[in-house]
């Protein structure tokens, strides 16, 4: 065991050398384990700047370029969106979207005077707990330009903007996510609810 | 404590922002509101299963990359398979990401051991998420980790078929020469 090398959290190693197994960085979990190949494929799933926030050692340019056929690994469904939507509009498209919400659900839970009903925002993330029913969370995912949603009823789901719509829709179901909380909150609560 | 820490540096803003905010990656022991990581979660990071990695040139190997550090997680998932019989015979992961992530992809590393690549697929995010009582901000660790299923399986397939085509090119050659 004392070759082992475990990366687990995000913790660099000294850190550790008190308990926990021997850790390795994020750049030796690639360098070592993985060919160039599915460093591109993870570059090409996150873009540019992050990556460099991580691996100051390692010169890794967007990768969009780098064909699909180069790597066998399967990129990861969420493509880079930061090329398509600016983030500062973004921002204010999420921000927006999550201000509404809250507004109208806290009318709601005024109006419906439900047992267990609490919204709360903080750090910009929006709570509503529904009791025993079970608990919303909605939070920006800046990255990769997305609302993401995590819902009692239909479990996590990530959202992008759709500017041909102007709504928020999960790919993979093709769900928008004022109308898919208007949808499940209504019937959770047993009351409709109008969040648009 | 040391989940803690390393949250604290490393973490990209988006992720803080949102573990920041349901406060889950307080140390276990912190004041207020007592949210503890469940003692699977616990138990997988102190204990890890399987973690390592296989050739990725094997054809018996089948490798699911997904996530992005962006996000703040990534899981490497590679499964070894049984040519013949199309079982699952070894699994391993990395994973960069929180707790909840590491415990997700180690849990799929063990309930896909021994599995029919077929059945593997069927196994859902929520069971994994009941599994190891996973707060509603980390519903999509699991998520992710049943996509990095997934994606090995993909990729073992998609290795076996190119290898089959060049199969297939070796063979018409030596007919051609014949």
């Amino acid at each position: 065991m004392a070759s082992r090398k475990l990366f687990l959290g995000l913790t660099a190693a000294r850190r550790l050398r008190s308990r926990a197994p021997v850790l390795v960085p994020l750049s030796a979990l690639l360098e070592a384990s993985t060919s160039t190949s599915h460093v591109a494929a993870a570059t090409q799933c996150s873009g540019v700047g992050p990556w460099g926030m991580f691996l100051s050692s390692r010169a890794l340019s967007s990768t969009r370029q780098v064909a699909q056929s180069a790597c066998d690994a399967p990129a990861p469904s969420a493509v880079g969106y930061r090329s398509i939507l600016p983030e500062d509009e973004y921002h204010k498209l999420a921000d927006e979207t999550i201000q509404g919400l809250l507004e109208k659900l806290e009318e709601y839970g005024d109006s419906i005077q439900m047992d267990g009903f609490d919204i709360d925002y903080g750090n910009q993330v929006l709570t509503l707990r529904l009791g025993e029913l079970g608990t919303y969370v909605v939070n920006k995912q800046a990255p990769n330009r997305q609302i993401w949603l995590s819902s009692p009823v239909s479990g996590p789901s990530k959202f992008d903007w759709d500017a041909s719509t102007k709504g928020w829709i999960y790919r993979r179901t093709g769900a928008n996510l004022v109308q898919l909380l208007e949808k499940e909150i209504g019937e959770v609560c047993g009351n409709s609810v109008e969040l648009s | 404590m040391l989940l803690r820490a390393g949250g604290r540096r490393l973490l990209a803003p988006g992720l803080r922002r949102v573990l920041g905010g349901g406060g889950l990656l307080a140390d276990p022991v912190a004041v207020g509101g007592g949210r503890a990581y469940h003692e699977r979660v616990v138990d997988h990071y102190e204990n890890p299963r399987n973690v390592g990695s296989f050739e990725n040139d094997d054809p018996s190997v089948g490798t699911g990359l997904v996530g992005a550090p962006a996000c703040g997680d990534v899981m490497k998932l590679q499964i070894r398979v049984d040519e013949s019989s199309g079982k699952i015979v070894d699994a391993c992961f990395k994973t960069f990401g929180c707790g909840s992530a590491i415990a997700s992809s180690s849990v799929a590393t063990e309930w896909v051991k021994g599995k029919q690549m077929e059945e593997v697929l069927t196994i859902k995010n929520s069971e994994i998420a009941k599994h190891l009582s996973l707060p509603p901000v980390k519903l999509h660790c699991s998520m992710l980790a049943e996509d990095a299923i997934k994606a090995a399986v993909k990729n073992y397939e998609a290795k076996k078929a190119k290898l089959g085509q060049k199969g297939k090119v070796t063979a018409a050659e030596k007919a051609a020469e014949a």
